[in-house]
């Protein structure tokens, strides 16, 4: 069983995605702040991580630079209210991005791409 | 008889016959030689003509020498008298000569003074000046030369010269010149209108090759401008103190260095020569030019400063025309940047309490039973926040849009990027996506995120179009000057006019397709001057195409 962590700020959706993505087969873990996120990540280990941007002491972006940094092959599929960082260029650096919808079905489609690929972290080249 | 003969008949009476016609009684015109026609209100006047025309009379002079046996005092005194007025009215008249002459000169100066202060173009005020050098009421050279300073390249370099080339033509210029009663001003003028660029021309060959380094101090023209002053350069041929590549040029043997300088500053320099006519140029000449160098330095100095002046504003009008446009840029980006916080705090604010509802909703919709009479309650939360949400992401994908960035891009890179964000969605669906990207393409100057939300409804139309599957095809090509983007579908579903369906910016649905996304994007890629063209493909289908300039517009 794939283990998975979900770190978002809001208690409610960290409750539907508990729900949600258990229902599909994985081991849910959450965690509210990105503090509480390197403390689980640093304890167990997980497969993959869903995280929100917009943190209550860090912005999900950087957390995702020291995911990537500590654990490299660690994938990180972002998923937040904003569609603009789909474009940044610190997005990037996460294996899925998805803006957050009531029907869930495309976060779920994008876990399941990116677990089934694997694939080494790899930075999308701004030429 | 009038009183003064009737007294100079009585007083030598008796002494001798008198050769002078002075004394005669009766004086008629034309009878004495030395009486012009012109003068013969002098037959009227005795005593005007005694001291006009006897006292030189060679008569009056026989007489004189003849009374001297007969009353030598008399005579003796009569002659000094009459040697000392001839000698005082030759003084005389060479001091009116001299003050006629200085009159002139201030006049011409004067009027050559009014337009050099008023006028600040450099060719009118050059015009003037070498008008006054050549033109027989000003200083009546046959030619001048002008060579000006080239302060980048250090040097003096030919600008103009005046006057004719030829023998005949300085007959003919004469000719006219004598026909016309031009002032000086007049000749100026009339020079600046018709004749400036023809003479420019003329002048061509000989300009081209007066060139004076500034920096050779053995020159003959820098010694001038050390001394400050008109230099006359005789038999230049045979000077070893004159540069013979300069004296070839100018052709001439004897010609006037003036100087220009305005407050130790070189302006240039103008050569004078009577080249036709080889007349002597005089020390008179060289001081009269000498006063008229340094209103025309002055002058040419002052059109160069303006000249400058005008450049220096141009560029001050435009950088404050740049100025201002940024500062409108700057005030437009602020409410774009307080639109952008508005929207990223509805994104923030809308967006998760919709999850959350709608998220709940559908998990109690898998928990319901079909016949719970709850279920269609539930189904109608599911619904209307699946719609909120969709204009929600309308809303702000164009709000995000709204920022451009612009820069260089891979275009087949953001192909890759965005298409990838449907993979799942197309192959769900049964739409396949080939892409046709041709290699190496050049980068070009985009707005990525503004290009990627364009791509993405045109992708998201196209899904909407093909229910059932199919095919959209991705096509990047060098289009001339351009970068084409080429999207193409197998759907049918599109039944509006292309025009109608590019320049309807709601949600009008027809064989359910939202138009919303497509016009957003012809509005968004017009806005930064890129094409967008959405057209019925002649195979089915519907084929849009966006040019990509490959130029940065500014």
């Amino acid at each position: 069983m794939n283990r998975l962590l979900v770190v978002d700020d809001e208690s409610s959706i960290r409750l539907l995605y508990r729900d949600e993505l258990t229902e599909e087969g994985y081991a849910v873990e959450t965690a509210a702040t990105a503090e509480e996120a390197v403390e689980k990540l640093s304890q167990g280990s997980f497969d993959l991580i869903v995280l929100d941007i917009k943190l209550k002491d860090e912005s999900g972006l950087d957390l995702l630079q020291k995911i990537v940094k500590d654990s490299q092959n660690l994938p990180v599929v972002l998923c937040t209210a904003f569609s603009c960082y789909k474009d940044d260029f610190s997005a990037w650096l996460a294996d899925g991005y998805v803006v957050k919808s009531s029907d869930m079905q495309e976060l779920k489609d994008e876990i399941k791409k990116v677990l089934s690929k694997r694939t080494q972290r790899t930075v999308p080249k701004h030429t | 008889m009038d009183w003064n003969r009737g007294v100079l008949q009585k007083g030598m009476e008796g002494y001798l016959d008198w050769e002078c016609c002075l004394t005669k009684e009766e004086f008629k015109p034309n009878e004495c030689p030395f009486i012009a026609q012109d003068e013969n209100e002098l037959y009227a006047t005795h005593k005007r003509s005694i001291i006009e025309k006897c006292l030189e009379c060679p008569g009056f002079r026989n007489d004189l020498n003849r009374l001297k046996a007969a009353d030598p005092l008399a005579a003796t005194l009569i002659q000094h008298l009459s040697d000392e007025f001839l000698h005082l009215r030759e003084q005389l008249q060479s001091v009116s000569g001299f003050l006629n002459s200085r009159n002139r000169e201030i006049q011409f100066l004067n009027e050559i003074g009014n337009v050099l202060q008023t006028s600040l173009e450099l060719d009118e005020i050059l015009s003037v000046a070498m008008t006054a050098i050549t033109a027989g009421k000003g200083f009546g050279m046959n030619r001048a030369f002008l060579l000006l300073t080239d302060k980048e390249r250090n040097i003096l370099k030919g600008y103009i010269g005046v006057g004719p080339r030829s023998y005949q033509e300085a007959w003919q210029i004469w000719d006219d010149i004598c026909r016309s009663d031009f002032s000086l001003k007049d000749m100026a003028k009339d020079f600046y209108d018709t004749k400036l660029s023809s003479e420019k021309v003329k002048f061509r060959d000989i300009l081209e090759q007066l060139i004076v380094p500034l920096n050779d101090q053995e020159h003959f023209i820098n010694r001038a401008f050390v001394q400050g002053r008109p230099t006359l350069v005789e038999d230049a041929f045979n000077n070893k103190n004159v540069d013979p590549a300069f004296t070839c040029a100018i052709g001439a043997d004897n010609f006037l260095v003036l100087p220009l300088v305005s407050k130790n500053r070189r302006i240039g320099v103008i050569i004078a020569d009577n080249f036709f006519t080889h007349k002597p140029i005089t020390t008179q000449d060289m001081e009269s030019m000498e006063t008229l160098a340094f209103p025309v330095a002055y002058a040419i100095e002052r059109a160069a400063l303006h000249e400058r002046l005008q450049e220096e504003l141009v560029k001050l009008t435009e950088a404050n025309n740049k100025l201002q446009e940024q500062q409108r840029l700057i005030l437009k980006m602020e409410k774009m940047a307080l639109v952008g916080k508005i929207t990223s705090s509805i994104a923030h604010s809308i967006r998760n309490p919709l999850m959350i509802i709608g998220g709940f909703a559908r998990s109690l919709q898998k928990s319901l039973a079909e016949e719970d009479p709850k279920r269609g309650h539930i189904e109608s939360i599911v619904r209307e926040t699946k719609q909120l949400e969709e204009v929600l992401s309308e809303v702000l994908g164009y709000a995000d849009a709204l920022h451009p960035t612009i820069d260089l891009w891979d275009i087949n890179q953001l192909i890759i990027n965005v298409s990838r964000e449907y993979q799942n969605k197309l192959e769900k669906i049964g739409i396949t996506c080939p892409l046709e990207l041709q290699p190496d393409l050049p980068m070009v100057f985009i707005d990525y995120k503004q290009l990627a939300y364009c791509i993405r409804k045109i992708i998201g139309t196209t899904i909407e179009a093909m229910t059932e599957g199919g095919e959209l095809r991705i096509r990047t090509f060098l289009d001339a000057d351009c970068i084409a983007l080429e999207l193409r579908d197998t759907s049918n579903k599109v039944t509006l006019a292309t025009d109608d369906f590019m320049a309807t910016p709601e949600f009008t649905t027809q064989g359910q397709i939202s138009t919303l996304g497509i016009s957003l994007c012809k509005m968004i890629l017009e806005k930064y001057s890129q094409s967008f063209q959405a057209e019925k493909s002649p195979e089915g289908g519907m084929k849009y195409t966006i040019r990509l300039s490959l130029h940065k517009e500014e």
